[in-house]
């Protein structure tokens, strides 16, 4: 009894990236792999430059969290469980030569334009099986307080 | 290093649609192998293995199809690459001919999907994309958007692709939909992921197609004498880690897909009569027959739009109907697609037949992998 009302009182962990080496929580951010070879960026980070194709030298690098949406789009029909609809789109990341997918929030779909400027943020991913919160990533209109 | 081609001897289909629960996934691929096997002349005794591609189909589908169709006993193995997992069979198939392992093999490709997938397909749930909501039709939906910017297309010109390949479907008695559409009806239809609607996506379907292949040893023990349309060889790439800001369309993959169908088959782009073309979205059609090189990029909207991609234009695309009416139970879309060129480089496609038709290409792309421009790319060629 006193080990079970001990596990019963015990705080969860804190909350942890939905995937370990894709982003920083403090300062929030992507976290990519850069070669030192050839100073080929990617995300997320992979144990090979796909520029050179060398395997060694690569380092961990914080990308630029400024965006600009290269396409998108307004999903309306998604699997069972999956709430509709939202905005995904190809968000490049100028500053650091990346583009990547990701969803839109934080305005109506019908206001997203290519081109539009848009900001990395981090938001709740789930929760892990240890009850610890997961955080993934998302952006939203530059400039705009949440 | 140049393969021997494949000979099919026979082909078979079971019309693509949705079934109930009882039609099952031996059950249609026993009536496709079957039908192959009688287009054949073959008996169970002279088929020497059996190559089966499916995605959904679970461990060992193919052995479970052996079973049911007699071919217990022999070489059986079992092909995923997602939407080209049929091609991929018959490229395992004919490097086996080729390399003289076998004489004659039936390749089955065969998915029972309306009884398990519902919403559309996406992703591993192991892949980043899946994680931040990707499913396939939204994709396509970002690449029509993009294209439409880049190129000047136009929404209408897209959904031609549509209106073309059910307007061919209606001649095609393996298709799950057999009914012409309007350009109205597929601007007006339910939106997806805008700015794509439910007619610029191919359906959620049930189905199998087959065919057998052989050596010239093989085709002997068959007792078939005369010409009977080939293989001349399969390309195979997987997609390719993406770097930099570069074009969303670049369709790179297709490229390089191309060049190892004509490298393999020694055909060149230009000597291509007719394409069967993974169209699992209308936009898809457009940016690969680009990616390939068959079409100028940047024009095949419009080539659409204008009816060069339609029976009797400059280069018909998807006399069968394609994905979009034909259907794309994904496992079984790459050998229809070897079924439907074998018919029309016999002559035998009736309404939906391509005069002329000496050689063709068959192409597949099946599925998706975070960060690259593809999963995988099959490029089948074959000649009369």
């Amino acid at each position: 009894m006193s080990l079970s009302s001990a596990a019963d009182t015990a705080a969860p962990p804190g909350p942890r990236p939905f995937r370990g080496g894709l982003l920083s929580l403090e300062p929030p951010c992507l976290l990519g792999s850069r070669c030192t070879a050839c100073g080929n960026v990617t995300f997320p980070a992979r144990g090979f430059c796909p520029a050179c194709r060398s395997v060694d030298g690569l380092e961990e690098v914080t990308l630029g969290t400024e965006g600009v949406v290269h396409s998108f789009t307004v999903v309306r029909q998604a699997p069972p469980g999956v709430e509709v609809p939202y905005v995904l789109a190809w968000v490049d990341l100028p500053g650091s030569g990346v583009r990547l997918m990701a969803t839109v929030s934080g305005l109506e779909p019908h206001h997203v334009e290519l081109g539009m400027s848009v900001e990395l943020e981090l938001t709740p991913f789930g929760t892990a099986g240890d009850g610890a919160e997961l955080i993934g990533f998302r952006f939203r209109p530059a400039g705009v307080a949440t | 290093m140049s393969l021997a081609p494949a000979h099919v001897a026979g082909v078979g289909m079971v019309r693509f649609g949705k079934y109930p629960a009882d039609v099952t996934l031996e059950r249609m691929a026993l009536g496709a192998g079957r039908a192959a096997l009688v287009d054949a002349g073959a008996d169970l005794g002279q088929v020497d293995a059996l190559y089966v591609g499916h995605v959904f189909g679970g461990p060992v589908a193919g052995q479970r199809i052996a079973a049911q169709l007699g071919l217990d006993g022999k070489p059986v193995s079992n092909h995923e690459n997602y939407c080209a997992s049929g091609a991929t069979a018959i490229r395992e198939a004919w490097v086996a001919l080729s390399a003289g392992l076998h004489d004659v093999v039936l390749v089955v490709g065969v998915e029972k999907m309306t009884d398990r997938v519902s919403g559309g397909v996406r992703p591993d749930p192991g892949d980043l994309d899946a994680a931040v909501g990707y499913v396939m039709a939204a994709g396509h939906a970002m690449s029509a958007r993009r294209y439409m910017a880049d190129h000047g297309a136009t929404r209408e010109q897209i959904a031609a692709v549509a209106v073309k390949n059910h307007a061919h479907s209606v001649h095609n008695p393996f298709a799950q939909y057999q009914k012409p559409i309007s350009l109205e009806q597929v601007l007006a239809a339910r939106q997806i992921a805008e700015p794509l609607g439910l007619l610029d996506c191919s359906p959620i379907s049930d189905g199998a197609a087959a065919v057998v292949l052989c050596s010239p040893a093989g085709l002997r023990r068959l007792g078939i004498s005369g010409p009977v349309p080939r293989v001349l060889g399969v390309g195979l790439v997987s997609g390719s880690v993406l770097t930099g800001l570069g074009d969303l369309n670049a369709e790179d993959v297709s490229g390089r897909a191309g060049e190892e169908a004509w490298k393999l088959s020694g055909v060149g782009p230009d000597e291509i009569d007719l394409v069967e073309m993974h169209d699992c979205f209308t936009i898809a059609e457009i940016v690969r027959m680009e990616g390939l090189g068959l079409v100028p990029l940047g024009q095949g909207a419009a080539w659409a739009a204008d009816g060069h991609t339609a029976l009797g234009g400059r280069l018909p695309v998807n006399p069968s109907g394609g994905l979009l009416s034909r259907g794309h139970p994904v496992g079984a879309t790459g050998v229809a697609q070897v079924c439907e060129l074998t018919w029309q480089l016999r002559g035998t496609a009736g309404g939906r037949q391509v005069d002329g038709a000496r050689t063709g290409l068959a192409y597949c792309k099946g599925g998706t992998v975070n960060g690259t421009d593809g999963g995988s790319v099959t490029t089948v060629v074959m000649t009369r």
